[in-house]
């Protein structure tokens, strides 16, 4: 649905995005990076707020900036809460509905829809000032998907929510995927991102640094091998029987006795040694785990390379 | 034993701590820092002191020109014929403005970029209480604005009483000192005390430094409107309704100008020798209405101010 | 030792009552509060601090009364609110120096332990600069330097990670694990992000409509019932399923390639049963450990329970 074709931007002598390459297609994608890394700008660019400087960006085949169609078909949930305060949340989606272009009678139907979808049925008729900062978010995303648009983006949207607003508006963001429809969502907090997609696009210093499925992204990482810790009561023998493997980088062992923490490289081979170590030679252990098998690891090991 | 290697983590303050009381001064001292860094403090103080230089212009060409013709004699030097606390009220009126312009850099947003910044929360979750807040912001723009007033008061005080005994400096009135020292406090309280009340209530020092200022000036102008019908009716030859005398001190120079009369007690003297001057100056006002009416204004400013600032916003 | 004691505490705000008869008890450490928005966290951090004055019950803090020695608790406690929050026209220095005189230490004494803190709180140059310059990163370093200026016994942290990048979230929480073991400083922290809580805290107190719903040690919290043990296996296998089965063992649905499985046994008779099953069946064990509950199902479980 997007595609981008060494798009750069940059404001004076300040780099936003640097030569950016890549798709995005139906289903959740996670936008990640640091602060500063071009998130932002590169959701401006896909918003059509900003024309990117070098580049081609397409959006559902045409030109974002300033072209009515596109906005037709997006949704977007900016980061910032700008709101008219002394709105009720109703009225603001109401009024926005209407921005969209949708008559009174539809636009207050689908606003009632689109505020009962986000769970602020009860409370859409208090005046927004008064909102924490979970309810603005929904009624932020509630804004958003007014108009059923095909592609949402979402910046920082779970900023505040409390675990249970958290997950509803997870479910909420699965559901549409389900039905096909593409959500960008850009977010600081990883496990929240790993609880909603394995589909990574990672920026840093704005440039591209990964983009992709996780797990093809983790075994393509080859400066950290996988990190593997087995949990038994013989880590000496366990270390011995296992040292053997050609691919094994490094062994060590917990202070306490009771694990041995491997490096390795060709994760396959090594399970299936463990496997033939544990029924073959009558090695006990109580577990085994990959602690660096995550994306906040992957995360790091990409941005810090 | 001490290692070797020294430990560099976090650790404990066990240092001296001053006891709870002085607390508000810490306050105050950083209010102080920060108006004094502003250029415009500076230089508004200086301003504020001209009408002193234009009289001490006035005095070493008076003399000069006195010396020059000799034959004159002394008596006749207009210096002999001043009223010496009617110079400190005038310069006291002339410097007002500039004590405005002063007020509202220190005090528009002593409390309103507090709130903006939601300094309070650092502020109420230290040992410290709303009442060292208030004390603390209060002297922090009352002792500087004092300063300013009284440095070059006493200066020229100083100046006259050296060179102009014989011009009757001291024996017009002994007790000049005293009454110039209520003097100098009058604008250190009642701006201290009004924008505080003002800044309190805004979240923004721009804001409150509009409106404060709006509320200066537009009191401004029913004194300037007072001033003129008293002037047009004693040219007229008729004696002004004491409406108009009252009117001429409800305003925020107004009041400060009527304690300053009282205190000095005077009727004021024009700012230039017109013969027959003296009855264009609307008179001293009464005390029992205008000093209940200043310290009033003052207590009433600094309850809103009190009623004002919380440590939390309450949300339902 | 607890460092407070809460009983039947009850706050009101006009009609609406945040805190509910609230009874628990912090012990020394680092204890997570959590709660959903509205739930009374920020409103028990405020009471405790003496802002808001309780409708009735008694709390002591350190061994204080909160309403009669609300000054003497303030002293010992640090507070790193939630909201970004400085003192304007202040660089990082200035504003933690002052922050520690409004605590009562002497001019000189602030300054040098002001530059210590931000030393602590990893702020380098930027701490000579105009706070209102700050990123958000660097707002909560200040935000906690200001906290632990005074060098409190009792430091309440309110969402210390809240708009942090990854990185910044990782020092901070490194930060916060490292404050409160071993330095004689207990720490409450409030937040919503519960694996952040799970990095820095031993145990939780979990409060809903103003009432206490949990508490406990996290590693309780999490426990399982019946020791069910995960098992990651590299794709997706039905036959593994079937033959675990097979084996007498309760498969529940898996999430990605991970299922859950219940066997009686030892775990390291379980971990040979299994990797025998997954070797027979052309599976391939990728991790094997005894499963626990995220805290986040602890919580939803804790607030969802009548």
């Amino acid at each position: 649905m997007i595609t981008a074709t060494n798009v750069s931007r940059w404001y004076g002598q300040v780099i936003g995005v640097n030569d950016i390459n890549c798709e995005i297609g139906p289903g959740i994608t996670a936008l990640l990076g640091m602060n500063g890394a071009g998130k932002t700008t590169l959701i401006r660019l896909i918003t059509g707020q900003l024309r990117p400087t070098t580049g081609d960006l397409r959006v559902f085949g045409l030109e974002p900036f300033a072209n009515p169609d596109v906005y037709r078909r997006m949704g977007y949930c900016p980061e910032i809460d700008n709101f008219y305060e002394h709105y009720t949340g109703r009225d603001f989606v109401r009024y926005l509905a209407r921005l969209d272009g949708m008559s009174a009678s539809v636009g207050n139907a689908r606003t009632d829809e689109v505020i009962d979808m986000v769970g602020m049925s009860e409370r859409a008729n208090r005046k927004i000032a008064g909102y924490s900062k979970g309810m603005r978010q929904r009624i932020k995303l509630a804004q958003a998907m007014l108009h059923n648009p095909d592609l949402i983006l979402l910046d920082e949207p779970l900023n505040g929510l409390d675990p249970v607003g958290r997950r509803e508006f997870m479910d909420l963001l699965g559901g549409l995927a389900d039905q096909g429809k593409a959500i960008l969502v850009s977010s600081h907090i990883l496990f929240e991102v790993e609880q909603m997609t394995r589909s990574l696009l990672l920026l840093h210093r704005g440039r591209l640094l990964a983009t992709g499925d996780l797990g093809v992204i983790r075994s393509l990482i080859d400066t950290h091998p996988h990190q593997i810790r087995i949990e038994t009561d013989e880590p000496r023998r366990a270390a011995a029987l296992l040292a053997e493997l050609p691919n094994i980088v490094s062994m060590k062992f917990d202070r306490s006795g009771d694990a041995v923490q491997l490096e390795v490289r060709e994760p396959a081979a090594f399970y299936d040694a463990l496997a033939a170590a544990v029924l073959e030679k009558g090695l006990t252990i109580r577990g085994f785990s990959s602690p660096d098998n995550n994306l906040e690891s992957v995360f790091k090991y990409l941005v810090e390379a | 034993m001490a290692s070797p290697i020294a430990d560099l983590t976090y650790r404990n303050y066990d240092g001296p701590l001053e006891p709870p009381i002085n607390r508000w001064w810490a306050i105050a001292k950083l209010s102080m820092k920060l108006s004094t860094k502003k250029k415009g403090f500076w230089a508004w103080s200086t301003l504020s002191a001209f009408w002193y230089i234009i009289l001490l212009i006035f005095f070493y060409f008076t003399e000069t020109v006195v010396s020059n013709v000799g034959a004159v004699g002394q008596k006749a030097s207009p210096i002999n014929n001043l009223i010496w606390k009617d110079q400190f009220l005038n310069a006291f009126g002339e410097s007002q403005l500039f004590l405005f312009i002063l007020a509202l850099l220190m005090g528009a947003g002593t409390i309103a970029n507090d709130n903006r910044a939601k300094a309070l929360l650092v502020y109420l979750s230290k040992p410290c209480s709303k009442l060292d807040y208030v004390i603390g912001k209060w002297l922090g723009i009352f002792v500087p604005m004092t300063i300013v007033t009284a440095v070059p008061a006493l200066i020229f005080y100083m100046y006259c009483l050296m060179s102009y005994r014989s011009a009757g400096f001291w024996t017009q009135d002994p007790w000049l000192i005293v009454r110039l020292l209520g003097m100098i406090l009058i604008p250190g309280t009642l701006y201290s005390s009004i924008t505080l009340a003002i800044s309190s209530m805004f979240q923004q020092g721009r804001l409150a430094g509009g409106v404060f200022a709006g509320v200066y000036f537009i009191s401004y102008f029913i004194t300037l409107a007072m001033e003129g019908a008293y002037v047009s009716m004693s040219m007229g030859g008729s004696n002004p309704p004491g409406i108009v005398k009252g009117l001429f001190y409800c305003s925020v120079d107004g009041l400060q100008a009527a304690m300053a009369k009282i205190i000095l007690h005077t009727n004021g003297s024009p700012k230039l020798p017109i013969p027959g001057g003296a009855k264009f100056q609307v008179p001293e006002p009464s005390t029992f209405i205008f000093v209940p009416a200043f310290f009033g204004v003052c207590a009433l400013s600094l309850l809103i101010a009190w009623s004002q600032i919380r440590a939390v916003e309450v949300v339902r | 030792m607890s460092v407070a004691t809460i009983q039947n505490l009850v706050v009101r705000y006009g009609n609406f009552t945040a805190l509910n008869g609230l009874s628990c008890e912090i012990s020394e450490g680092c204890t997570g509060l959590l709660g959903p928005n509205g739930a009374g966290k920020t409103t028990l951090i405020k009471t405790i601090l003496g802002f808001i004055k309780p409708t009735s019950g008694t709390a002591t803090v350190l061994g204080y009364d909160i309403e009669a020695a609300g000054t003497a608790i303030r002293q010992k406690v640090g507070l790193m609110p939630e909201q970004d929050c400085h003192i304007p026209g202040t660089t990082a220095v200035q504003f933690v120096a002052y922050a520690g005189e409004l605590a009562g230490m002497p001019g000189d004494q602030a300054i040098r332990r002001a530059h210590e803190v931000l030393d602590y709180c990893g702020l380098g140059e930027a701490r000579y600069r105009n706070v209102e310059t700050y990123s958000t990163g660097m707002k909560q370093r200040i935000k906690l330097a200001q906290a632990l200026v005074h060098g409190p016994k009792l430091l309440l942290l309110d969402e210390p990670t809240n708009g942090l990048d990854p990185a910044g979230r990782e020092e901070m929480l490194e930060l916060v694990r490292s404050v409160s073991h071993g330095k004689g400083l207990s720490v409450i922290v409030s937040s919503h992000l519960l694996p952040d809580i799970e990095r820095v805290c031993d145990r939780v107190v979990v409060v809903m409509q103003g009432q206490l719903r949990a508490q406990g040690t996290i590693k309780d919290l999490k426990k399982i019932e019946g020791r069910p043990v995960d098992i990651e296996l590299r794709d997706p296998s039905p036959a593994f399923v079937t033959a675990m089965q097979a084996q007498g063992a309760v498969v529940m649905p898996p999430k990605r390639t991970t299922y859950r499985i219940q066997l009686p046994g030892l775990p390291e008779e379980v971990a040979k049963i299994a990797m025998q099953v997954a070797r027979d069946s052309g599976a391939q064990v990728r991790g094997f450990v005894i499963a626990e509950r995220s805290l986040e199902d602890a919580f939803l479980e804790a607030i969802s329970a009548k």
